[in-house]
Order: structure tokens, then C-alpha cells, then sequence
């Protein structure tokens, strides 16, 4: 970085600081820090504006990064991008609705998802290339990604301000793909899919959404263009991009994106793939959720709010001892759930299973699951039973995974005890490993 | 927010638990801490299975601490459940020894000296099952085992063992980590050692597997003589230090040493001798000669 592009970074250093230090001396030290300890120019503007005393939130002017640089611990960061996908959600904050913004910003070295917090005071849609001033990183699922908070700024740029991403479609097998991900190869059968039509800012659009799947797990996809897709073809998908919804990676592609619908024997039938692919938890846990995952795992635990449960007619909250946390004492209606621990040895979420799935573990229903309550004056023996049921029990659970800041969630659509063959498995390992 | 994360519960051999000595912690100070096992295991919590065959108060009829022993195929889980554990501390209360248990806990350290790490589970959750369960457990922990000891072998042939290597060749994170920390720890590879232990354990769900004869008349004298051994070293501990219960290390030192047996070995004789009413344990880490 030469002496032209630096200036403007030590007249920001000397604001934050008021002027208490000189000119040459924020050099210097500028200089120290770049050249002898080799640290990036945004820590070290921070720890100059420190060393003397000053708030490093006060620095206004931040190098500016490219997209593989940013490690998610940023404060500030500023970037030049182009918008691959936006969308808008509606979120409740405080009680109060309100929109925001997600997506992905690309450049030349690769993408990164973001959130825009504040409505969006410049008009920005897909495809326009921006320059994002105070923007702030942090992690999700060990990714990075882009926050634009209220201190942001958002410009619109030229288009050739950002290079192009030119890289080799990267092939990749279903269970791999990660959000952020783009120009991917992917190969898959379709086993659902439906046609919406959606609301865009651009009007009204078809969207064709489904699932696709290979040996190694199931992804959900839209695709943005009418490209004849039928449950059951296999296709070759090149380009596309990957944005999550609570850690649920999913496939997007359009007009930009070439699909080939191939003649593919060995792929397995679609009935055949919708029941394989097991996860780990582990590996579930670094992809941040799945669509009908299928996991292998023990219940370690049952958490209170198991069993028999009562909720409140209004909200459906669960109610504590005959009150709803809004709306105060309720005659409240039964319900039958499980909330445990489900840990296969690499990693461990919470599974919730429904009335119906809880019913079928217990082996009756939820009036005989009252009438033992009530004869028992206890509501803790369901979960008691189900405890007796379930916890130690090798099960193959089946189930949508999603994640948030407390980890990985799992609403079970199916649940069975899995019979397991301990001698022949054990056979097997002893003869693998005495080679 | 990683740290709101849930602990995995690692099926892990009490061998492989028991031998570990390296603590880490996490650069944030609420971060958990985790036994790091010689293979590399970074155990915060254990999901154990196997025979409880002792269980004890020692706390107060008012304050109960309930602790006992659950033996898999290569040694015994100490643990322990008291008024933090209340569920647990309750089925431990109600089990009539031997039985069946699945035991879920947080793994706590005890250090009576500046070499001896003594590990215990601290039980969130012991629940009685069946030989079928057991047998399931053995052979998950003996799949987790391979592949630590794939993971170590691995890590035995870098010239410096990488994270990032290791993590290509398709290991979990976790795991690799733990793989680094405890080359540097262990300094060995104790390869042969748990590759023989892993068998064993896998032979025992067989049905053609047989009890090791320690029945056999031989072998019991033998054993009878080592236990007198043993005793002798306590009560030599107890006339010099003038006090009742010695640490369990130390005369296990000094008997492995003067008899040329295994650390395994000295376990079970200590076992038999508890069995016989001839030692007991006051403390965990602790034994006293009955009289
Ligand atoms: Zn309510």
C-alpha cells in the first residue's frame, strides 16, 4: 500500500484520536504495525486509536475487504459487491413487524450471505453491483456473513467496479453443499417438486420448487425459470447459488444457470433415495440443518415439557401450572409431545416429536394418556413412560433440521426403534480391522 | 453462541477415559473444559453402558452423594451423583447392584498429586437397561475407538501433526483438534495397545466369547498372593504416614513396580480385595486396609 492510499487512513486515525497525536507519529506507528508485525491495516488502525487512548468506533474509514478476507469478527467492514440473490422477510422485533433483507453479495474471490437490517434506503435489487460502508461480520454455523446495521451506508456502484467471478463450476455432492456456495456442478434426481407463483419486486413469477437428492443426502431447490422439470428426471445442474433459511441450505438457480436433463440408470429410484442418506450430527451441525435428514442416534435425555402438556387455546404456548405466559390463567388443552435429546456420538440436537409420533412410541392415545394422568394424579407419567421408552434405545429418526443460537433442532415426521445386529456388525469390525 | 451448543456425549472405553491426564479449556472463561484422552478424544461428556456393581452413600442421610462403579470390558467408570444431580442421585439410590445401566454425565477431575489425574462421571442421568443395550454401547464405542486410532495413525506418520491435514483427510474438526493437543500431550502413540483393547471388547458380544479364567486355581493362587501384596503396601503407607486411607496411586505405583504387573492388573486386584472386605475406598482416590 503506497503512501497516496494510505494518507486518507491516518487522517481517519487522527479524527478518532482529535489530534491529539501528530501526523508523523500515527505514521510511524502505522508503519510499525503494517511492516514489522505484518498486521492487516484494520487492526491496526484500531489498535493505534487504543494505544493512545482513543475509541476505535470512531474510525469512519475502513480498508476494504474482499470477500474471502472477511473472518467474521469485523466491526466494521467495508466492501464493494454485487447482489446475487435478495429477498425480503417479514420478522417480529419487540413485538413490532418489520421487514428485512436477506441474501448473498459476490465479487471476484468469492460470496458471502447478508443481512440488510434497516429497510432498504437505496433502491437495490438483484444483479446491482454496491459499495457497503460500515457494515459489521459475525459467524453463523462457523460461516461468515455481512450485517448492515442502521450505521450503515449503502452506495450503487458501476457495474465494472467489481470483477466478475470466474472460476470453474466446483463439483459438489449434496450433503456438502454450504451456504454462500455459487457456480456449482451438481447432479441429482428431482423427487417432489411444485409449481408456485411468488411475489417479486420485479411482479409476479413463476418459481418451480422441490427436492433433489443423490446417494449422499437431499437438498431443497428453486428454480427461478421454467426448465420442464419433472419429479424423477435426473438433472445436471452448472451455476446456481446457496442461501439458507435457518441453517436449511437451499439450491437456487435460473436463466443464468444451464440445467441438463440427463438419462442417468444409476442413480437410485426416487423411492430409494427418499430413504437413504443418513447424517451425522456432526456433520448436520457444520452444514447448519437439512431437509428430511435421516439420523441414527440414542435418546440421552427428556426434557421438562415432555409427555402430557397443556396449551393455551389462544397462542398454543404450553402452560405452566394452568397460565399462559401472555394470556394469564387458560383452560388449557392437552397435548402429547416429546422434547429429548437425541446424540449419536459426534454431535447432539434436540428432536421434538408431535402428538401423533408420541402417541405411536406410547402405544395409546392421547385420552388414555388423561385418564392414566388423572388416575395417578400425576402428569409426570407420561413423560416417566416415555423416558422408560426411549432414552438408551438406538433409533433412526427422520425430520427436517434446523438451527439457531442454541443449536440444532429436529421435528421428527418419523420415528423407529432400529434393530441392529450387534454380533454381525461386531463380526464385521473384527474381520476389517484383523488384516 | 458455539458455547450454547449441547456437549456430545462420547462412547468411550473407561481404559481409554482412565488414562488420560491432559485438562483443556476454551479461551472464553465460560468455555467448558475436556479431558483430552491419549487418542485424542476432547470428552466433556460420556454416554457410558456397562455393569454397575457398586453403589454407596457417601455423603449424608440428609445430603446424600451416591457414587459407584459401572465395569465395561477394559475397566470401570467411577460415578458420582449428589444434590446437583437430583434425577440421577435418585435411580442411583433405587438400583440394587449388579445391573445393567446407561449412565449420561459431565467428566470431573481429581488430582491428589502433581502426576495423578483421577477421572469420575458426574451423572446427569443413570438408567437401568438391558445386556442387548450393553452390547449395542460396545460396539458404538469400539466404532468411535477405530476411528481415533485411524485419526492417531494418521497423525503418527506427519512429521507435524496439522489440524487443517487431518481435517482434509475427512476427520471432524473436534476431533483433529483433540488428535493435535494430545500428540503434544502424550507424546506417544499407544497404537498396538487400543487396537487390542478395541478387539477384545468387540470378542466379548460374541457368543462363543469365554469369561478370561479367573476361576482357574492357578491363576486364583497367584492372585492371592499379589493380593497380599497389595494389602502389605497400604498398611506399610498407613504405619508411616500414622494415617487411615493412602492414596490409591501411590501404592499402585509402588505395587506395579515391585510385581511387574499392569495398571489393569492392579485394578482388578483392588477390586477383588474390595470384594473380599479386606479394602475399602473413604475417598475417591483413596484406600484403607478394613480393619
Ligand atoms: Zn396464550
Amino acid at each position: 500500500m503506497n503512501e497516496k492510499e494510505l494518507a486518507p487512513h491516518i487522517e481517519d486515525i487522527n479524527r478518532a484520536l482529535k489530534e491529539k497525536v501528530s501526523s508523523e507519529q500515527i505514521e510511524e506507528e502505522l508503519q510499525k504495525f503494517r511492516d514489522e508485525y505484518r498486521i492487516s491495516l484494520g487492526d491496526a488502525k484500531r489498535a493505534i486509536v487504543k494505544k493512545f487512548g482513543g475509541d476505535p468506533q470512531d474510525l469512519f474509514l475502513n480498508p476494504e475487504k474482499k470477500i474471502n478476507e472477511i473472518r467474521g469478527d469485523e466491526r466494521s467492514l467495508d466492501i464493494k459487491a454485487r447482489i446475487i440473490a435478495i429477498q425480503d422477510k417479514e420478522i417480529e422485533l419487540d413485538g413490532q413487524p418489520k421487514t428485512i433483507f436477506y441474501g448473498i453479495f459476490g465479487d471476484d474471490t468469492g460470496t458471502i450471505p447478508f443481512t440488510l437490517w434497516e429497510s432498504k434506503s437505496v433502491d437495490i435489487e438483484k444483479g446491482d453491483t454496491v459499495h457497503v460502508k460500515n457494515a459489521y461480520a459475525n459467524t453463523w454455523n462457523d460461516q461468515p456473513q455481512v450485517n448492515i446495521g442502521s450505521m450503515a451506508g449503502i452506495g450503487i456502484l458501476d457495474d465494472d467496479e467489481v470483477p466478475p467471478f470466474e472460476r470453474d463450476p466446483q463439483v459438489c455432492d449434496i450433503k456438502d453443499i454450504r451456504e454462500g456456495m455459487r457456480n456449482l456442478m451438481v447432479t441429482g434426481r428431482i423427487l417432489t417438486m411444485e409449481k408456485k407463483v411468488v411475489q417479486t419486486d420485479s411482479g409476479e413469477k413463476d418459481l418451480f420448487s422441490g427436492v433433489l437428492a443423490d446417494e449422499s443426502g437431499k437438498i431443497q431447490f428453486s428454480a427461478w425459470h421454467d426448465f420442464q422439470l419433472e419429479p424423477e428426471q435426473v438433472i445436471k445442474l452448472v451455476g446456481g447459488y446457496v442461501r439458507s433459511w435457518r441453517g436449511i441450505p437451499q439450491l437456487n438457480f435460473d436463466e443464468n444457470s444451464e440445467v441438463e436433463i440427463i438419462d442417468d440408470q444409476e442413480l437410485p429410484s426416487a423411492d430409494t433415495l427418499q430413504d437413504s442418506s443418513t447424517m451425522t450430527i456432526s456433520h448436520l451441525a457444520r452444514r447448519g440443518g437439512a431437509v428430511d435428514a435421516i439420523v441414527d442416534a440414542v435418546v440421552i435425555d427428556i426434557k421438562t415439557g415432555s409427555g402430557l402438556i397443556f396449551r393455551c387455546p389462544e397462542c398454543n404456548r404450553v402452560v405452566q401450572k394452568g397460565a399462559c405466559r401472555i394470556h394469564g390463567k387458560v383452560d388449557g388443552e392437552a397435548d402429547l409431545r416429546v422434547k429429548g435429546i437425541l446424540d449419536d456420538g459426534t454431535g447432539a440436537l434436540t428432536m421434538i416429536m408431535t402428538r401423533e409420533l408420541t402417541e405411536n412410541i406410547l402405544g395409546y392415545d392421547l385420552d388414555k394418556a388423561k385418564e392414566l394422568a388423572r388416575d395417578r394424579m400425576d402428569q409426570d407419567v407420561i413423560k416417566d413412560e416415555l423416558e422408560e421408552l426411549l432414552i438408551a434405545q438406538p433409533l433412526r429418526v427422520r425430520g427436517n433440521v434446523t438451527s439457531d443460537e442454541y443449536g440444532l433442532m429436529l421435528v421428527a415426521s418419523d420415528v423407529k426403534f432400529k434393530k441392529i445386529d450387534v454380533e454381525e456388525e461386531a463380526r464385521k469390525l473384527l474381520d476389517e480391522v484383523s488384516v | 453462541m458455539s458455547m450454547m451448543k449441547r456437549e456430545v456425549a462420547w462412547r468411550i472405553f473407561a481404559d481409554e477415559l482412565n488414562n488420560s491426564t491432559l485438562e483443556t479449556r476454551g479461551e472464553d472463561e465460560r468455555a467448558p473444559t475436556y479431558i483430552v484422552s491419549p487418542l485424542g478424544a476432547k470428552v466433556n461428556r460420556v454416554y457410558a453402558v456397562g455393569v454397575l456393581t457398586e453403589v454407596d452413600n457417601r455423603g449424608t442421610p440428609e445430603e446424600p452423594l451416591w457414587q459407584g462403579r459401572v465395569s465395561d470390558p477394559t475397566g470401570t467408570f467411577f460415578i458420582s451423583a449428589g444434590r446437583y444431580q437430583p434425577e440421577a442421585a435418585t435411580s442411583l439410590s433405587n438400583i440394587d447392584p449388579p445391573k445393567f445401566v446407561a449412565v449420561v454425565g459431565k467428566t470431573s477431575t481429581y488430582r491428589p498429586d502433581d502426576e495423578t489425574v483421577l477421572i469420575s462421571i458426574r451423572a446427569e442421568l443413570v438408567k437401568e437397561v438391558n445386556d442387548e443395550q450393553r452390547d449395542l454401547w460396545i460396539l458404538e464405542a469400539a466404532k468411535s475407538l477405530k476411528t481415533r486410532l485411524e485419526a492417531m495413525a494418521e497423525a503418527s506418520r506427519m512429521e507435524d501433526v496439522s489440524v487443517q491435514e487431518l481435517i482434509d483427510l475427512g476427520y471432524d474438526p473436534t476431533l483433529a483438534d483433540g488428535i493435535k493437543a494430545a500428540s503434544e500431550h502424550y507424546q506417544t502413540y499407544p497404537l498396538d495397545r487400543y487396537w487390542s483393547i478395541m478387539k477384545d471388547a468387540l470378542r466379548y458380544v460374541l457368543p462363543e466369547y469365554e469369561e478370561p479364567t479367573v476361576m482357574d486355581t492357578a491363576d486364583e493362587g497367584l492372585d492371592e498372593e499379589l493380593m497380599e501384596r497389595v494389602l502389605e503396601v497400604v498398611q506399610e503407607l498407613e504405619e508411616e504416614t500414622e494415617e487411615v486411607g493412602v492414596s490409591y496411586e501411590q501404592v499402585r505405583d509402588i505395587v506395579v513396580e515391585r510385581e511387574d504387573i499392569t495398571m489393569t492388573e492392579f485394578e482388578e486386584l483392588v477390586s477383588k480385595l474390595r470384594l473380599h472386605g479386606k479394602l475399602m475406598e473413604p475417598a475417591l482416590g483413596q484406600i484403607q486396609s478394613a480393619y
